[in-house]
């Protein structure tokens, strides 16, 4: 039995956030997480630190918490930001009159705008379509979810939080109207133990109102689906935004060597049920090529879609309703925690924790904001020279993973999942998509015998039925041919298939 | 621009291009063979597959949908291609084991069985069962061979690792071709203090003496010594590849390497010329007959875009399976992706249907209606329907 002040229900960015705060404030704690860190929004967002300029003009209050966060994050996270700056751009036709409001907007909220003719543009970006207005450079970066998600992680462990991926709360303990702990599942091996605290804080996004019925509770949910496209190259080395009330795919980040484009914006029901449509992609290749107009012929590698929790909202376009976040006390021990978006993911975390101190009457003031993230020294960026080094032993030919790396996450985490090492690692996030290396990545884990022989091909299995849900929506051209091969290599030569028809 | 007139042109190098080609020159015809760079052939375990669904190859052939292009190929003409096949490999020094009345077992590199029909003489002893006693030697570094996979499966195996200090197989398949590299490697293979049955390699016993090789192993470790096919790059797919290709040499064929064909030159009811282009130099290439073995989507034959499937040197009508929400099956394993059907629809003659040309013949993977994996329908397909066309072009001359 685990007993804890403060359980944290959800490993995004907002519970990472929660975990790293607590810590510095010196809050026992426990985070309890059903998948691996970032693996719901977090993970299925353009990574887009806002300048705020996207919001300016709808929800000019997130807009400035935008801002704010993304100063403070460029400074704590420089291992996990890239500040790329970033572009508004206006095309021909797009109205002038928008543009004057979002000038003034930024003006009087305090976003530094510069207004750049399209010679200046296409300077900066070569790539950008050539007959564009003109465009308003902004302060936009691009942020790792992963590594942000374990970055705030390592705080906590260093001052001795626990943690538990891969469990599952499967009830909230009640006793007298309060709530007491959780009892949690091993979703590898069905394992079920209780864990005791004081406070429940439910960071769940998507997932909120099914954890807080558990508790007897309810949150009041829109949920809305984003979905987006990645490129096989870094198109742009800024980001590029349309200069328009929001819409379909008006975004474009870079990110390390790929380029992300998004969003579309639908209501869901489910978030454990969403799926893309073919046309959400073409209308985001559509949008993404009016800007810069390669991506209409450049390799899509993956198209995946994220689940945005909105508060509920009476509006019926949820692009509407407010990216502010909300704290709800459900006076029984339990919060939640909803709303927001990742580059506002710090300051949630703040006020979470500030509702905590204060009911329970505590003094001391949060220090996230200065404090840079820890475990920043071990990364440094793109280190391609010394990745290079170790050329022999590269297990991903497109993220330059070497096979020490994918060992010592191995080690660090006893994890059976290759999903659990792409995120700590980028393995298998490039152009092939796992096709290639996720059989090495489990042939090493075979290696240091961690897979049990039942394990063994269904986690290969497991691996191509997931990464295919993701890639077959972009399957054409070139990315085409090379699925087909990775098919045959997998089907063909290693017989995976037929494997299936014994069992 | 090129003014030498050959009898027949083919297009693509794979088994089903390089097959009828060494066919049509070995009947005196003038032939020459175009391609982009090596053909997939290079990257496959080298096996050759009929219809691998059953235990009996030709049982399932007779068993395939009624639209399925092999019943475009009499049992005759079937046979006929193996026995070919396996003439003409064993005098390149690629001598080949099986017949088309028997399906094969292959074990594969993660332990599992791939059912086939010819094997390379280094897989001919290759277990049938997950019972039989193997012992796997790997090599140190080697990145696409797990001995644990296997191990996981295969209840009586072992394994050991070999350090040849290189760890490519492309750089391990040319060291055992040098004598005293084979020799550090039967001393250090003695101490192991081997008690299976059989010794396992991954397919790394050279480029051009693999058989060879492999018998010296045996001979001095008594006992079975086979293969187990790589993912690529892949030593069986490139022996291959080179015996074929110094057959149709042989045969007096020409080849035209790194040889993209763009488009062609057509007038009345014949194919004139195909466009090629060579390190962006425009040519092309008279003929009076054309064979086209491109292959599907990763050969280059066809191209999918957003909008549709197409081929694109003549412009023939695809097949092309629905629109493109429906290429792809839900389920990755289901093999029943509608994708694998597109390709071209052609007639008894081997000639697309519903197009004009008189003097196109096309056999291969490009085929529609094949579903390769679905079906097991890999090289033999290649080599029976290359066969075919073959004769058909043959006929029509007459």
């Amino acid at each position: 039995m685990i007993k804890t002040d403060v359980i944290i229900i959800g490993g995004g960015a907002t519970g990472c956030g929660i975990a790293r705060d607590l810590a510095l404030r010196g809050i026992p704690h426990c985070l309890i997480e059903k998948g691996d860190y970032a693996a719901g929004a977090t993970g299925a967002c353009h990574g887009l630190l806002h300048s705020g300029g996207r919001y300016v003009i709808s929800d000019p209050i997130s807009a400035r918490e935008c801002y704010d966060e993304n100063m403070i994050l460029r400074r704590i996270g420089e291992k996990c930001v890239e500040n790329t700056g970033g572009l508004f751009v206006r095309l021909p036709g797009d109205s002038k009159i928008f543009r004057e409001r979002f000038l003034r907007s930024c003006d009087e909220i305090g976003i530094p705008t510069e207004v750049i003719s399209s010679t200046r543009a296409l300077e900066l970006v070569p790539a950008l379509n050539p007959e564009i207005e003109e465009a308003i450079r902004v302060p936009d970066c691009s942020i790792d979810p992963f590594r942000l998600c374990m970055l705030n992680m390592k705080t906590s462990q260093l001052k001795g939080g626990l943690s538990f991926t891969r469990h599952r709360v499967i009830d909230i303990m009640r006793s007298h109207g309060r709530c007491t702990g959780v009892k949690v599942m091993d979703t590898g091996t069905g394992e079920q133990q209780e864990i005791f605290g004081n406070v429940i804080v439910n960071a769940t996004g998507a997932w909120a109102n099914a954890v807080a019925k558990l508790a007897g509770s309810e949150v009041p949910l829109t949920l809305s689906k984003g979905s987006l496209v990645i490129t096989n190259h870094r198109l742009t080395d800024m980001v590029i935004n349309r200069l328009r009330p929001a819409s379909d795919g008006d975004i474009i980040v870079p990110n390390e060597a790929v380029c992300l484009a998004g969003t579309t914006s639908l209501a869901v029901e489910d978030p454990d049920k969403i799926s893309i449509e073919p046309i959400e992609v073409d209308t985001i290749i559509g949008e993404a090529g009016r800007m810069i107009p390669h991506f209409n012929r450049t390799r899509i590698i993956r198209a995946f879609s994220g689940v945005r929790p909105l508060l509920k909202s009476q509006k019926l376009d949820s692009r509407e309703i407010s990216r502010g976040f909300q704290i709800i006390d459900h006076q029984n021990g339990m919060y939640s925690i909803v709303g927001g978006k990742l580059s506002t993911f710090r300051l949630m975390a703040e006020k979470m924790v500030d509702t905590i101190m204060n009911a329970f009457n505590l003094k001391k003031e949060c220090e996230t904001a200065y404090q840079p993230l820890d475990g920043q020294e071990e990364l440094s960026g793109y280190p391609l020279s010394k990745r290079l080094a170790d050329m022999k032993n590269i297990v991903c030919e497109c993220e330059l993973v070497t096979r020490r790396d994918v060992e010592k996450i191995i080690e660090q985490t006893r994890t059976r999942h290759v999903g659990d090492i792409s995120h700590r690692t980028r393995l298998g996030m490039g152009p092939c998509q796992g096709g290639f290396c996720t059989f090495r990545a489990l042939g090493i884990m075979h290696d240091m015998e961690i897979l049990s022989p039942e394990q063994s091909l269904g986690a290969l299995r497991d691996f191509l039925q997931r990464r295919f849900r993701g890639i077959r929506h972009a399957l054409w051209g070139d990315q085409l041919r090379e699925e087909q091969l990775v098919e045959y290599i997998y089907l063909g030569i290693l017989a995976l298939g037929h494997t299936i028809e014994h069992h | 621009m090129s003014i030498i007139e050959y009898d027949v042109i083919v297009i693509g190098a794979g088994v089903a291009g390089l097959t009828a080609g060494t066919l049509l020159a070995e009947k005196g015809l003038k032939v020459a063979l175009v391609t982009s760079g090596e053909p997939t052939a290079c990257l496959s375990t080298g096996c050759i597959d009929f219809c691998s669904g059953k235990d009996n190859p030709e049982e399932a052939i007779a068993g395939l949908p009624a639209h399925h292009p092999f019943h475009l190929v009499t049992s005759k003409q079937i046979n006929d291609a193996a026995d070919d096949f396996r003439r003409k490999m064993a005098r390149a020094g690629l001598s080949y084991w099986g017949d088309t009345s028997r399906s094969r077992l292959v074990l594969s590199a993660i332990g599992t069985f791939k059912t086939t029909c010819l094997v390379q003489e280094t897989m001919q002893a290759s277990p049938q069962n997950e019972q039989e006693k193997i012992h796997i030697v790997t090599f140190a570094g080697l990145k696409d061979f797990y001995p644990g996979y296997i191990i996981a499966r295969l209840k009586n195996a072992s394994f050991s690792t070999f350090d040849a200090g290189i760890s490519t197989t492309m750089g391990i398949a040319s060291l055992f071709e040098d004598e005293s590299f084979l020799e550090t490697f039967l001393l250090w293979l003695e101490k192991q203090n081997i008690r299976e049955d059989k010794i396992a390699v991954p397919a790394v016993l050279g480029l051009e003496s693999a058989a060879a090789i492999k018998n010296k192993i045996e001979q001095h470790m008594e006992r079975p010594v086979f293969e187990i096919p790589t993912i690529p790059p892949s030593m069986p797919g490139r022996r291959l590849f080179n015996c074929m290709k110094d057959c149709f040499r042989r045969a007096g064929g020409v080849i035209y390497w790194d040889w993209q064909a763009t488009g062609a030159e057509k007038s009345g009811r014949v194919i004139e010329a195909v466009f090629t282009e060579s390190q962006g130099r425009p040519n092309s290439l008279n003929a009076k007959a054309f064979v086209l073995a491109a292959g599907s989507f990763v050969g280059g034959g066809l191209r999918a875009d957003h909008h549709g499937i197409s081929e694109n040197i003549f412009d023939l009508p695809v097949l092309t399976a629905g629109k493109r929400r429906e290429w792809f099956d839900q389920d990755y394993f289901s093999l029943n992706h509608r994708i694998s059907r597109a390709g071209i629809v052609v007639d008894e003659s081997f000639r697309a249907v519903e197009s004009p040309w008189d003097n196109l013949y096309i056999c291969g993977a490009i085929l529609a209606h094949v579903e390769a994996l679905k079906n097991g329908c890999g090289h033999g397909f290649a080599l029976a329907t290359a066969r075919a066309a073959a004769e058909s072009l043959l006929e029509t001359r007459r």
